[in-house]
């Protein structure tokens, strides 16, 4: 809304103004790019860097930058950034500044030998210099034109006004007019006459809300303030800035513990299982996650070189129930091979599956190399942008649903089936659920492959938040196993409670301390919590929990 | 019949350790280097000898031992790179500079003697070890919960010890001295001195521990490692004896720490990472547990293994390591000493089922 | 009064497992409590030598409090206990066994520097002797029959040296000549020591139901009288019929 309407604004005021010197700046233009004589060209750009006409910017941009050409006649600069094969794509110069085409409708892409180079001696290029920011306005980088607007702001001529105004009306860029609207504001600020006009620029710079407000804000009521009442309107517009940023950063962090929590609740859901039901400590299960992430690399592979469908995202959606089953599967010979020789023996079975681990590890090594990434659909990549200041990445959304649903399936599959009710049953009581008919091996090994299953889901998910490397699952594994012991052994809602909470935990002490003196700290506080509660937050009571 | 078995194992380790060895090497047919790798062999055992007595005997899997380890190693470290930086003029070891700090850390201070150093290396490891010991065996955590967390406290230190601004070398850890007490590293007889002092500590640490397993207190150890509510209600204060138990297994470590320094020359944070936490259980484990002897052999072994295998096929040692890991705890939970008794038992269960079908 | 109990409770995820008004034990004397599954006798004698905390009421031995102590304190304080699973160190010889439960300074010094004189030893001998374990001296624990570890499991009690032992179905797996052999040794040591005995053999408690015998039922106590008494009591019959449990009727 505030764009149009300043776009229809500078339309008004600037026509009338332009037209004269647009017919002068043809000229010039012309002399600049054929000119009779040395001397006339340096005239012309002189003159075009006096007029400054915002028309003309992208021209002299060109020549600033040693990069203008001449195709059919034409003045043309190249996009340097996309060159494919040694070919460029082009701009036109003036005196409209667009792509040029092909009759295809495609970007125009040819080699540097197409084209004449103009060359502009480096006497003429020094008359540029004195408005070289102003160009750098009408720069393809966006990042350029955000230094460039930034730079502006205590510039306030009436010139320089007109030409950000002629910037603002085409930037595309949303950082980047953020910023410039901050620079006309901020100049419009200091110019401004009376209070009620001020305080409606003070009102546009907290709206507008770049990065840089609060402390344009402060400057302002520092210094250059029109009277008291305004520089006391501003600092307080300041504040309010600050703490509203505060806030979301209150929220980012509360977004990211969540998103850290949900990660933990995946990796410690299975673990917690399995454990509890066969007491085995399961120090490969990172490894099943790493799995996990393998199969989806994989997938990836197999969809983009052998089904030769490189750009979808269909790739991820199999890789999804992939992962599950390659982790399951492998889980489940584990479980045949190693593991159900070591039931109820905790700590023999954290050395043996330690031992595995290291297997799984250097296979994935001798196999994958030692750094992979899984590219990120493009569906997900991106976020949420729920305000300037705070955006969720659509990557950590996605996780935290993924774990949701996978807590609710696996208290569906704990409560609601009949498998579920062996698996509490034989969890509570090995040998009365024999007795009673369970079949406690079968049982044991279709939980380890869920649990593996659920760990492999896990490592498909971290792939879109980090790098596939062989000895990804020793990141987490200790960890989850704090989520495990923290929570109570196999008990769903202690993993949930403590996966969550360690997450946020973590990310909160984060913001306070560096990342490794939070990871110490909490330490320190699952230590003091476990003086009252040993045997995790929702502890067995009675005679089951006899040891 | 065992006390024979015992004295001549005992006889032979000295005979081949003390005497051959050595004699090797002063006859020339072994390098100097070859003496002092087994030195540091001997240092990991000396750590293996108290991760038995408190795993092995008392049944607590401890995780941290990897951590006072370093904890001794890091203290000599710290006088040898003071004593250099001083004897070159220097008054900050070179990492500070880099990292332009302009003061030596107060906890560096006491480092500058030698006397003060060991006594710190052993009493930080002990004190930190009876601190942490009082809150997790207070709390009765004990089993896999003890393992998990001591495991997430290695991992705390080890993350802390990576750090620059702890002042402790960060990744690179300490390396680069040149004397101990005046003598220069370097020279073959004082690697040759540190390795007997290394073979008569370990002689030594293997007494007291023999003492303290074959006394009453060993027994009660055992008790604990049975049923640990039986002990209480026999009027035994469990957590005293565990607590007791951990740091005399934290001092061993820091013991083994400390004499392995001078002899690598080099500690990095490396040496108490997750899997350096677990391989040193896994000497024991692999040795045999509940047994002195299977933890200094299986410290010994899976070392030597461990350089032979690496400069043979580099690829699959830690193929190798958790084959070895899978096995042992599958099939010979007594370990290498109990390889013996397990096939014994074994064969004779096979015999007894022969017999039984004829 | 050598033990006093008053308005003592406590609950496991809602349900009463013990709700006990009053419960008093002279010393020297020996008391059989009976009852049917579930009455709360294992809780109560957990809760007496401080494996479970009770939620609220008292408990004096000695005139000195004892609840909510630790169990190290409670043994200290002279009780012992046996439990319904025999619960001795597997790994351990039973001479080891013994040698440890003898009454002696258990701190870690005396311990480490600990060298054993003959009076102990003719102690422990004694007790091996009363409980038939002379020949299985210097095997495992573990390798023991389970009859033999209920009665090493005594012996380690009896060494003890406690002044109120707490023994829990002290007869489960043992032959008749065994039972009757424990309850003349249970009799015996009553001459010197306070003993709560729990046991469903009813021909056993016959035996050595001398005194009172308390019953709980539900976590209450339903009533405590001579063995007789109880015996006739239209009440306990009741209950023990409503548990298919008959032996009582037979009687």
């Amino acid at each position: 809304m505030r764009t149009s309407l300043l776009r229809m604004l500078m339309c008004c005021l600037l026509l009338p103004l332009f037209s004269a010197g647009q017919d002068s700046a043809s000229i010039y233009t012309a002399q600049l790019l054929q000119p009779p004589a040395d001397s006339v060209r340096t005239q012309a750009i002189g003159r075009l860097a006096a007029l400054r006409i915002p028309a003309t910017f992208p021209l002299l941009m060109a020549i600033n930058d040693k990069k203008l050409y001449l195709l059919d006649n034409k003045a043309v600069t190249i996009n340097s950034d996309s060159s494919s094969k040694g070919t460029y794509q082009l701009y036109s110069l003036y005196p409209n500044n667009t792509l040029l085409i092909n009759s295809s409708g495609q970007p125009l892409l040819l080699p540097l030998s197409a084209l004449k180079t103009v060359d502009i001696p480096r006497a003429d290029r020094l008359l540029l210099a004195g408005i070289a920011p102003l160009l750098n306005l009408f720069s393809n980088d966006p990042q350029k034109r955000i230094l460039a607007y930034s730079q502006l702001k205590h510039t306030s001529d009436s010139i320089t006004l007109r030409i950000l105004k002629a910037a603002l009306a085409k930037e595309s860029n949303a950082d980047a007019l953020r910023t410039g609207k901050d620079a006309l504001y901020a100049i419009q600020l200091y110019k401004a006459s009376s209070a009620t006009n001020a305080n409606a620029y003070i009102d546009s710079i907290a709206d507008n809300w770049s990065d840089n407000a609060p402390a344009l804000l402060r400057d302002y009521a520092r210094s250059g303030f029109l009277n008291q009442e305004t520089a006391q309107y501003a600092a307080a517009k300041a504040v309010l800035l600050e703490k509203r940023y505060d806030n979301l950063q209150r929220v980012q962090h509360f977004f990211s513990g969540l998103s850290l929590g949900s990660i933990l609740v995946l990796i410690a859901l299975g673990l917690s299982i399995v454990y509890g039901l066969a007491g085995i400590i399961n120090m490969a299960h990172g490894e099943f996650m790493m799995i996990g992430a393998y199969t989806t690399y994989c997938t990836q592979l197999l969809f983009t070189k052998a089904l030769g469908i490189p750009q979808t995202d269909l790739f991820f959606f199999f890789a999804l129930p992939f992962s599950f089953l390659m982790a399951g599967s492998l889980g489940w010979i584990l479980e045949r091979l190693v593991i159900r020789h070591l039931y109820a023996k905790p700590l023999e079975s954290l050395l043996a599956t330690w031992g595995v681990s290291l297997i799984l590890i250097q296979t994935a090594r001798l196999l994958f190399g030692d750094l992979t990434a899984v590219k990120t659909p493009q569906l997900l990549s991106g976020g949420w942008q729920v305000s300037p200041h705070l955006t969720l990445p659509y990557n950590r959304i996605f996780i935290i649903v993924l774990a949701m649903l996978m807590v609710l399936f696996t208290y569906l599959m704990l409560y609601r089936t009949r498998l579920g009710l062996q698996i509490r049953s034989v969890t509570q009581n090995r040998q009365m659920s024999a007795c009673l008919g369970i079949e406690t091996r079968r049982v044991a090994s279709i939980t380890f492959f869920i649990g593996s299953g659920l760990a492999g889901l896990a490592g498909c998910a971290i792939t879109l938040i980090g790098n596939v490397v062989p000895d990804m699952g020793q990141t987490y594994i200790v960890d989850s196993f704090l989520v495990v012991v923290t929570g109570g052994v196999g008990k769903l809602a202690g993993t949930i409670v403590s996966g969550l909470g360690i997450g946020f935990f973590t990310k909160l002490s984060e913001s306070f301390f560096q990342a490794v003196y939070g990871k110490v700290f909490i330490l320190m506080f699952i230590m003091l919590f476990m003086q009252y509660k040993p045997k995790g937050l929702f502890p067995d009571k009675g005679r089951i929990a006899e040891d | 019949m065992k006390t024979k078995n015992n004295t001549l194992l005992y006889i032979l380790f000295i005979t081949f350790f003390a005497i051959l060895l050595p004699a090797g090497y002063l006859t020339g047919l072994l390098s100097v280097n070859t003496i002092s790798v087994w030195g540091r062999y001997f240092c990991f055992a000396i750590a293996a000898l108290g991760i038995d007595l408190i795993w092995g005997y008392t049944g607590i899997l401890s995780m941290c031992q990897a951590f006072f380890f370093c904890l001794g190693s890091y203290g000599i470290a710290m006088h040898l790179l003071l004593k250099k930086t001083v004897a070159s003029g220097a008054t900050l070891p070179d990492f500070m500079a880099w990292n332009k700090i302009d003061t030596l850390p107060f906890f560096w201070q006491p480092f500058h003697s030698f006397g003060w150093s060991i006594v710190l290396c052993l009493l930080i490891p002990a004190a930190f070890a009876f601190i942490v010991g009082l809150v997790l065996f207070r709390s009765r955590i004990k089993g896999v919960y003890m393992a998990i967390i001591t495991q997430a406290l290695t991992l705390a230190m080890w993350l802390i010890f990576l750090r620059n601004e702890t002042n402790l070398g960060g990744t690179n850890g300490i390396t680069d001295f040149n004397t101990i007490l005046g003598y220069p590293l370097s020279s073959s007889s004082v690697k040759l001195a540190l390795y007997l002092l290394s073979l008569s500590m370990l002689c030594a640490a293997y007494y007291c521990c023999y003492r303290i397993t074959h006394s009453k207190f060993g027994k009660v150890l055992q008790a604990i490692r049975d049923s640990e509510s039986r002990v209480s209600y026999t009027a035994y204060k469990v957590t005293d004896y565990k607590l007791a138990v951990f740091v005399v297994a934290a001092l061993l470590a820091a013991v083994g720490g400390m004499l392995y320094l001078p002899q690598t020359g080099i500690i990095t944070p490396g040496r108490m990472d997750v899997k350096a936490s677990v391989e040193m259980v896994m000497w024991v484990a692999l040795g045999g547990r509940g047994n002195l002897k299977g933890a200094v052999i299986g410290a010994l072994l899976v070392n030597f293994l461990y350089s032979i295998c690496t400069s043979l096929f580099p690829d699959s040692w830690l193929f190798i390591l958790g084959f070895l890991f899978v096995i042992t705890v599958l099939y010979f939970d007594k370990g290498f000493m109990g390889l013996g008794d397990t096939i014994r038992k074994k064969f004779s269960a096979t015999r007894l089922k022969t017999s039984q079908t004829h | 009064m050598l033990l006093n109990v008053n308005n003592l409770s406590v609950s496991f995820g809602g349900v009463h497992a013990l709700n006990l008004d009053r419960f008093s034990l002279r010393d020297k004397e020996l008391r059989v409590i009976i009852g049917p599954n579930g009455a709360g006798k294992s809780t109560f004698l957990d809760i007496i030598c401080g494996k479970t905390k009770a939620d609220k009421g008292e408990i004096t031995f000695n005139g000195k409090s004892i609840l909510g102590k630790s169990e190290v304190k409670i043994a200290e304080a002279g009780i012992g206990r046996k439990f319904q699973k025999p619960s001795v160190f597997p790994g351990l010889t039973v001479y080891d066994n013994l040698l440890l439960a003898a009454k002696m300074k258990k701190d870690i010094f005396t311990s480490l520097f600990f060298k054993s004189t003959p009076a102990l030893e003719e102690k422990i001998h004694e007790v091996a002797v009363k409980l038939s374990l002379t020949n299985v001296m210097y095997k495992p624990a573990g390798d023991l029959s389970h009859g033999q570890k209920q009665w090493l499991e005594i012996a380690i009690v009896v060494l003890q040296d406690p002044t109120l032992m707490l023994i829990d179905e002290p007869a489960a797996g043992m032959s008749d000549e065994e039972t009757e052999k424990t309850g003349n040794l249970l009799l015996e040591l009553s001459k010197s020591h306070s003993i709560i005995v729990i046991e469903h053999d009813m021909k056993f408690v016959e035996q050595i139901a001398n005194e009172l015998v308390t019953v709980l039922v539900r976590g209450k106590r339903l009533m405590e009288g001579t063995f007789a008494e109880v015996k006739n009591d239209q009440r306990v019959i009741d209950c023990y019929l409503g548990r298919t449990n008959a032996q009582l009727e037979t009687l």
